[in-house]
């Protein structure tokens, strides 16, 4: 018998029983659309934190402090100011650094520009102007960077907190948790695409006029301390090997080694680290996530195995009509497993057409690009043609077992 | 119609034949449904089975069906012996060589009349146009010319059977055989199908039917009596040929 007259006979079946094939292939669906949607989240979150910055990697690595969280898995940032001024000294010595920017974190709770004023939801970071030079790490959409201790750069984020985007020139007023409000001009607005922390609206002010933080360094004197640092290279080639002495001397006879807390860890991390920890992290997801997929489409394979169980003995006696008027034993298999890889394909088209609407409407609620994992739609179908093949492979045989003298005795 | 004669000795070459068949089931204690039986039928012949229940008719019928095989002895359809093909060679033979019709007709309930008697023909892939011309043929052949699209559940008991005989007949068998083809009809439907059996055997065809009614055997060319799984007596039907045949009716029934 040719495939497709069995691919005719099969599908009138199913759609002789309708209601029966729907809740049959449900499984399949459900199993196949979960896995898509999850790789849409998975996909579309990457691809929001990493953003483009997994095209290339920037001359640059930034000094954090991290330690394992109690509970759950990677890694939690820190804000510790252990790195203190010897330390910026002696890491922009280093062979092949161009320069340091400390950041430290202000409290910051009000945001004014004219009469609208915006509360919480942004932050403030004291750093040097270094990193929003030409040619630096953020580039300037419009103006330049800050030369006097009362201008200001706000991302491209802050700009937008208000209805009238700021732009170069506005003034702006900052008032701190503890009262203080200090006025500054809009020098420029940055794009500063830097992974996690750059979906935050920000405020970068000069670091010197206003970070007050001190530590007491390990020589018995009082330096400022910073939570973090970025440290810019002369050129990309070396960035590892910089990477490198920057995290020896940070190991060794640094301040911030005999400053940081037992449990904690000193990183120098780059972009490409920064993208492949967050990699990690979704990949381990998707694992876990691919782990519940793959049970429920066990699930739906044992539905149409067993629907097609039924189904056997349901049409034992048809089984017999057709062994009795010339079907071999490879048409009876050939027919019923069509069948069953129509159900899973059935299952596999809709799961993955559910799956990918869930996905698109989960993502655009919560606001991340669209991803659309390709790969995990062929292996979505193919797994779904597959928990046909392998549901439909037992009762087949039963069914091309059937001998046809007690089949065509039954009543 | 029936010019030729289908029964003269030396000319026709046997199509199916038994020797000594014997077939045994085991449930508890042996029950010998068939205990060496040997039957031929010669090609254009017209052969009844009658018997007490349980006496091996249904059994032998599945042998010369190739549905079956002998637990002794030899059953060999166009010379070729049943015993040695595989399995899928004997399915072949059944859709090639074999009609069947049952007494319960045995269609297939979800498809239509011309699409059951496509069926044999879609195991044989015969190209779909040359199916439905086919069946459309031998739908007209039985009558049916009108029903094409019925389903069996809109089709009468008689009309049902009808469609089942075209179904045997789909790929131009070598052998059709009838297991009690009038058992679920009424005397005078049964009557009609009787009268299309004639007009198969006078067509030229080979035909072996299970009957429990004697006036339906005697529309065969010979009547075979099994008893207790062995051939008791084969008895000639003189005059039976024509189709006057049925003339003689009111004769003693079965048992
Ligand atoms: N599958 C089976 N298992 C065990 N015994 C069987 C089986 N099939 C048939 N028999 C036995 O073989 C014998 C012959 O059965 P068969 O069906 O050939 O009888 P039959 O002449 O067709 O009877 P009926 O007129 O009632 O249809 C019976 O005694 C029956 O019980
Ligand atoms: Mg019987």
């Amino acid at each position: 018998m040719n495939l497709r007259e069995s691919l005719r006979i099969g599908w009138r079946s199913i759609v002789g029983h309708k209601l029966r094939s729907t809740l049959t292939t449900l499984g399949v669906i459900i199993g196949i659309a979960s896995v898509i949607t999850f790789m849409i989240l998975g996909g579309a979150f990457t691809a929001d934190v990493v953003g483009d910055l997994d095209d290339e990697n920037e001359p640059m690595m930034s000094v954090v402090t991290q330690t394992e969280p109690d509970a759950g898995t990677g890694v939690m940032h820190v804000q510790s100011p252990i790195y203190t001024e010897s330390d910026v000294d002696r890491i922009e010595s280093i062979d092949g650094v161009e320069w340091v920017a400390p950041t430290g974190s202000l409290s910051p709770v009000q945001l004014t520009h004219g009469d609208d004023s915006i509360t919480g939801g942004f932050s403030a970071q004291a750093t040097n102007p270094a990193p929003f030079e030409e040619d630096g790490l953020y580039p300037l959409e419009e103006g330049e960077t800050f030369s006097t201790e009362d201008e200001a750069i706000v991302n491209l984020q802050a700009a937008r907190l208000f209805d009238e985007e700021l732009s170069a020139d506005d003034e702006i007023t900052v008032t701190f948790e503890d009262g203080s409000t200090e006025n500054f001009a809009v020098a420029g607005v940055a794009d500063v695409d830097l992974g996690g922390s750059s979906s935050n609206p920000t405020v970068y002010v000069p670091l010197d006029a206003h970070y007050t933080v001190t530590v007491e360094t390990p020589r018995d004197t009082r330096e400022r301390g910073y939570p973090s640092l970025l440290v810019k290279t002369e050129s990309i080639e070396g960035l590892d090997s910089v990477q490198d002495d920057v995290e020896a001397y940070l190991e060794s006879d640094s301040d911030a080694h005999e400053l940081k807390a037992d449990d904690h860890e000193i990183v120098a991390q780059t972009l490409d680290d920064l993208v492949e920890q967050i990699s990690g992290i979704v990949d381990q997801l998707t694992i876990f996530i691919g782990g519940i997929a793959a049970i429920s489409l066990l699930v739906g394979s044992i539905g149409i195995a067993n629907i097609m169980i039924v189904s056997v003995t349901e049409r034992t006696r048809e089984i017999g009509i057709m062994k009795a008027i010339g079907a071999r034993k490879r048409d009876i298999v050939q027919l019923f497993l069509v069948e069953s890889v129509i159900l899973g394909a059935i299952g596999a088209f809709f799961g993955v057409a559910f799956g990918i609407g869930l996905g698109y409407l989960l993502v655009s609620w919560i606001g991340w690009p669209m991803a659309y994992p390709l790969d995990w739609i062929v292996i979505a179908v193919g797994v779904g043609v597959g928990v046909g093949v392998v549901s439909g492979l037992y009762p087949a045989w039963r069914a091309a077992k059937t001998d046809p003298i007690e089949a065509l005795r039954r009543e | 119609m029936s010019v030729h004669e289908p029964g003269t000795p030396g000319e026709t070459a046997t199509v199916v034949a038994a020797t000594d068949v014997r077939r045994t089931y085991h449930l508890g204690e042996p029950v010998h449904a068939l205990d060496g039986v040997s039957l031929s039928l010669e090609e254009g012949s017209f052969t009844a089975v009658m018997g007490p229940s349980g006496s091996g008719k249904s059994t032998l019928m599945n042998l010369f069906g190739c549905l079956d095989t002998p637990d002794e002895g030899t059953v060999e359809i166009d010379g070729r012996s049943v015993t040695a093909l595989s399995g899928s060679d004997r399915a072949r033979l059944r859709g090639t060589e074999i009609g069947f019709v049952f007494q319960t007709f045995n269609l297939m309930p979800r498809l239509t009349a011309a699409e059951n008697v496509t069926m044999p023909m879609v195991f044989h892939d015969v190209v779909d146009e040359d199916r439905r011309a086919r069946a459309r043929t031998l739908l007209e052949r039985v009558g049916l010319g009108d029903r094409l699209d019925h389903a069996p559940s809109e089709l009468s008991g008689g009309q049902r059977q009808r469609v089942a005989i075209a179904r045997a007949l789909a790929n131009e068998p070598t052998l059709l055989l009838a297991d009690e083809p009038t058992g679920n009809l009424d005397t005078e439907t049964g009557a009609e199908i009787m009268d299309l059996f004639r007009e198969l055997h006078d067509d030229g065809r080979t035909i072996l039917m299970v009957t429990h009614e004697r006036a339906i055997a005697e529309h065969a060319d010979r009547i075979v009596h099994l008893v207790d799984g062995t051939l008791d007596e084969i008895e000639e039907v003189r005059g039976s040929k024509a189709a006057s045949g049925r003339d003689r009716s009111g004769s003693e029934g079965s048992e």
